[in-house]
């Protein structure tokens, strides 16, 4: 440990006395909050799931040892009970480790930002610290960037809350998951980031002029950067997340803080590494190439021999062409190992066999005439003669029967069986939980999980398996992500992620036409958000209404919104304008008179005044608040009276200026139907009112 | 309780070397040199003698047999740590006799685990290793001493990658020698740089070659001096890859061979299959990760270490002196005991 210590502190040896004496903290955030790894984690926590043999969690902590940090604390949602005996269990919790582990559990967090809003609220941190998932794998040396953060913290004044670590891999890498592409602009000589994207689906990129006309006369814009979701945070991040309450993920932050940049004076900066490895598992794609990484030595040396986890019996041996054994691994006669094989202790391998890039865990039993490839093996795991398996996952207790031939994506998720005589098309998933019980329990998906699987075991007693599905003596359900609404769809997309290079070969149906939903979701994303967006907004002003909350925190609200949506101003105003429009319509059906819709428009009109007054300020924006009035009761053609009173109450308000008005009644008309709609006539005797209005204002000014 | 405050803290010192063993060498081989790498593994176990606790040499023996197997398979390919504690075992086992008053081995060997107090035995033995550390800050210079008998005036020099003990065998003959160096630069990892740039600001004349132009340039060599990471029991060496090219470029030139291997390197393992033989790190250094597609198209390997036969070897010079391949057996016998060759 001296050792240690003292490389790190020669790292900064100009730095303040106060900061040395301080251990480097990190926060390790063991829960992903998604859902992308059911129905696999619902057994299972995501950062337990074994990659190589071995809990992702602890390539994590091998990793934060490694670079020097002192103290860890984990904070663990879903299933915390399990992972918290696995690390107590754990060579991190011996009282020798270098790294003290401090294991918080809560059934609250629901997103990284409550988790550092905990942080925040404990003071759990001091001083500069690591920001890392449990499922990152990596053995990048940090200290580097550690140093620069440092450094930049104390040249300018805290300005920087922090950096993000990247690995340089160009596109088309296969350890680079599309989910989380982003391309990145940033000053070249400062490091700084100028804007953070993410690029997943998007056909074109904006950028916004104003962040190329600040600052110096270099600039970057990258997009061979791997995110290894790394970052080294200084404590004002955590307060951050406390103040601005909506941040829910470390994006929201990133935009946050480059959005508000000339406000808070925030920045955030980049450290761009070429050696080393890092990457997280976000989804199986990435676990398979993670652990196809892992195998082929790119994270040395936390390699499989190395047993870093000093656990007993863990250890193996490194023999020619990537191929490891563990302890009392038995090969039949003439079986094969062909290349980059991985095969935990005590497991035994019938005779023929043909193996070639996959990992096997403890305990399994093969049997005779298997080809595996690219196939993922947990713990327990039965394999009857005959089988094909391709590319797929087969999880803990799972047993394969008789000339079952896998394609590839499958996922056998804990102790089904499956055959014997079946070929699983592409990318099945099958279950011990039945897909209806999700929509059941949809909402407590963070119960404890005892409770979880009591429940669950009642359900699956009472409904029968379908033996074409998993065989004549299978057990186990067919796993449909729940397509319920649009937001659950994002989530639950696919178990193994978006493919970068699809396979030309994997053409089969169900495939196909996940592609083309993903790509017709992806080519209008904006809509989307446009949409999500003005969902949001009427939810917030119809609970506003219902609460009686007051108009600022709505107007907070619908600022935060606006962010994670990414809305223009222009764009908020416009959504405002139609939601509050057609609110009388949304609560009481379109069916209504015009009367009674005026009658419940204006009182409404009057409540958010204040709501409205914050939006609009510029002539212009009084201009687009117009059209967009103008828009909606072009569509409500039927209800063209109201609109006058909407005009007079708005103008009444002071939420519109008379000026505004008749500009926009002189020039706005652009066709046809716009130019019938000023003819209305209360709308000219409206008009004609504001014009005597003005004149007797300005003859009494005078 | 002081004595279990001792034990913590060498349980701690312990966990934090092995630690270290794991992590050490990232791509580019060991961070510290062998020689540090065997200082700090005696005076870990001279620390284990001092404070575990134990009654018979019996007992320590296993102590430090048992912390021994522990540090070893922790890098396997770092065999000075192992030789490290052979060494330590024999001096118990010596110093053991000696307190008995004979020498004779025979009758060591039964009463061994029945052993009473002897209490100047821990003396003794800390003495002991204490001696062994004084040996092992010496070597380098004593085998720089040697230089000039080797290497003369206007000679051709060719040497692989980088070794510490090479660079201080080379600057020392250059004191008093005008001689010319030529670096192989040892790819993918090109510590010969380094050497190079060492060398030169030592006034050597020195030239830096691509491993392809070894054999090329080696009509011209008079002499290759090389260091090693280990010397195997038969007189082989385990060296920096590239190291077999070179001996097998002046086996055809019959260009003589002389390794710089201090007693520290010499292990009792042989050259076979046993998979820690060879040590594979990252491909990083072969093929970048940044190159994107082709990668998941093609397996890289990156190999550390050759394997160069004895007969390709024509001098061993070591702190004690210089010997042919064929003595390194006879030295082994004396380094280390025939009991404890296997952990």
């Amino acid at each position: 440990m001296s050792s240690r210590g003292g490389k790190q502190k020669k790292g900064n040896v100009t730095s303040e006395q106060e900061e040395e004496e301080q251990p480097l903290q990190a926060v390790l955030v063991a829960d992903s909050f998604n859902r992308r790894f059911f129905p696999i984690s619902k057994d299972q926590p995501r950062a337990l799931l074994p990659l190589g043999n071995v809990a992702m969690i602890d390539y994590t902590l091998e990793f934060l040892t490694s670079t020097g940090v002192q103290e860890t604390f984990v904070f663990c949602c879903w299933m915390s009970n399990k992972i918290k005996d696995h690390l107590l269990k754990s060579k991190w919790c011996r009282p020798t480790s270098p790294n003290v582990v401090h294991i918080i559990t809560s059934d609250l967090y629901r997103s990284l930002g409550d988790v550092l809003r905990d942080v925040d609220a404990k003071n759990l941190v001091r001083n500069d610290f690591i920001l890392v998932y449990g499922d990152v794998v990596s053995n990048i040396d940090v200290s580097q960037a550690l140093q620069e953060h440092r450094h930049r913290r104390k040249v300018d004044k805290n300005i920087s809350v922090m950096t993000m670590v990247f690995k340089e891999s160009s596109p088309g890498h296969k350890s680079r998951c599309e989910e989380d592409d982003v391309i990145v602009a940033m000053d070249s000589k400062s490091k700084r980031v100028l804007h953070y994207q993410k690029t997943q689906g998007l056909k074109k990129l904006q950028f916004p002029m104003n962040i190329f006309q600040h600052g110096s006369d270099e600039f970057e814009i990258r997009h061979d950067l791997l995110d290894c979701h790394i970052s080294i945070c200084s404590p004002q991040v955590a307060e951050l997340f406390t103040d601005n309450f909506d941040y829910q993920t470390r994006n929201d932050f990133v935009r946050g803080i480059l959005v508000n940049e000339e406000i808070l004076g925030n920045q955030i900066h980049l450290y761009v590494t070429q050696d080393g490895y890092g990457a997280r598992v976000s989804n199986l794609q990435m676990y398979d190439s993670v652990s196809s990484d892992m195998v082929r030595r790119w994270v040395y040396p936390l390699t499989p021999e190395a047993n870093f986890t000093d656990q007993q019996g863990q250890g193996c041996t490194h023999s020619r062409h990537n191929v490891y054994r563990g302890a009392e691994v038995s090969l039949g006669h003439g079986s094969q190992m062909e290349e980059n094989v991985l095969i935990g202790r005590d497991t035994s391998i019938g005779a023929n066999c043909h193996i070639s890039n996959s990992v096997i865990g403890n305990n399994c039993t093969i049997g005779d005439n298997v080809v595996l490839d690219r196939a993922h093996m947990w713990n327990n795991v039965h394999i009857s003669s005959n089988v094909e398996i391709h590319q797929s996952v087969v999880c803990d207790g799972a047993v394969v029967k008789e000339a079952v031939h896998l394609n590839k994506q499958c996922v056998l998720a804990y102790n089904v069986v499956i055959g014997p005589n079946l070929s699983l098309p592409d990318g099945t998933v099958v279950s011990m939980h039945h897909p209806e019980e999700e929509e059941e329990d949809d909402d407590d998906e963070f119960l404890s999980d005892d409770q979880e699987v009591g429940h669950s075991k009642d359900k699956t007693r009472q409904k029968a398996f379908n033996p074409a599905e998993v065989g004549p003596e299978g057990k186990g359900y067919i796993w449909k992500a729940s397509m319920n609404d649009t937001e659950d769809e994002e989530l639950a997309q696919c178990l193994w992620g978006l493919v970068l290079n699809p396979d030309p070969e994997s053409d089969s149906e169900s495939e196909a036409s996940e592609e083309s939903q993903d790509r017709s979701r992806s080519v209008s994303p904006e809509i989307d958000d446009v949409n999500a967006f003005q969902l949001e907004v009427l939810g917030t002003l119809q609970r506003g209404l219902e609460e009686n909350i007051v108009c600022d925190n709505l107007v907070l609200e619908i600022n935060s919104l606006k962010y994670a949506y990414n809305i223009t101003l222009k764009e908020v105003m416009q959504i405002l304008t139609r939601v509050v429009l057609e609110y009388p319509f949304q609560q009481q059906g379109t069916q209504l008179t015009t009367l009674q819709y005026t009658g419940s428009l204006l009182p409404l009109l009057k409540t958010w005044s204040p709501v409205f007054k914050n939006y609009i300020k510029r002539a212009q924006d009084h201009l687009d608040c117009l059209s967009a009035v103008e828009e909606l009761f072009l569509e409500q053609d039927t209800h063209q009276t109201a609109m006058v009173k909407v005009l007079m109450k708005m103008y009444q308000l002071e939420i519109l200026e008379e000026e505004a008005i008749l500009k926009w009644f002189s020039t706005g008309a652009t066709n046809d139907k716009s130019r019938q709609l000023r003819k209305n006539q209360g709308l000219q005797k409206f008009i004609q009112w504001l014009k005597e209005a003005e004149d007797e204002s300005s003859e009494e000014g005078e | 309780m002081p004595g279990a405050d001792k034990e913590a803290d060498l349980t701690e010192r312990i966990e934090a070397f092995l630690a270290d063993l794991k992590r050490g060498g990232c791509g580019t081989g060991p961070i510290r040199g062998s020689g540090e790498t065997a200082r700090e593994t005696t005076a870990l176990l001279r620390k284990v003698t001092a404070q575990a606790r134990w009654s018979s040499a019996g007992d320590l023996m296993e102590i430090i047999r048992k912390e021994g197997r522990r540090m070893t398979a922790a890098q396997p390919s770092e065999t000075t740590v192992g030789n490290m504690v052979l060494r330590v075992l024999k001096i118990i086992r010596e110093e053991y006799a000696r307190s008995r008053g004979s020498s004779e081995e025979t009758d060591q060997q039964e009463s061994l685990h029945k052993l009473q107090h002897f209490v100047h035995l821990k003396a003794n033995v800390i003495e002991a290793i204490n001696e062994l550390l004084t040996e092992l800050d010496g070597t380098t210079d004593n085998i720089a001493m040697q230089a000039l008998e080797h290497i003369h005036s206007n000679e051709v020099i060719m040497t692989v990658g980088r070794s510490r003990t090479v660079e201080a065998f080379l600057k020392d003959a250059a004191r008093k020698r005008k001689f010319h160096v030529i670096v192989a630069e040892c790819a993918p990892f090109c510590q010969g740089h380094e050497m190079a740039t060492n060398l030169s600001k030592a006034s050597i004349e020195t030239t830096v070659i691509a491993d392809a132009a070894i054999f090329a340039v080696m009509s011209r060599v008079n002499k290759v001096i090389i260091g090693t990471q280990t010397v195997l029991a038969n007189g082989g060496l385990r060296a920096v890859n590239g190291t077999h090219t070179v001996a097998l470029a002046a086996r055809h030139h019959s260009t003589p061979l002389i390794v710089c291997a201090p007693m520290f390197k010499l292990s009792p393992q042989f050259p076979n299959e046993e998979d820690t033989f060879h040590k594979f790190v990252s491909p990083h250094e072969v093929l970048p990760f940044t190159e994107g597609e082709i990668l998941s198209k093609v397996n890289v390997h990156c190999p550390v270490f050759d394997y160069v036969p004895p007969e390709l070897i024509t001098l061993f010079i070591s702190n004690i002196g210089g010997n042919a391949p064929s003595y390194i057996y006879r030295l082994m016998s004396e380094l280390y005991h025939p009991e404890d060759h296997d952990l």
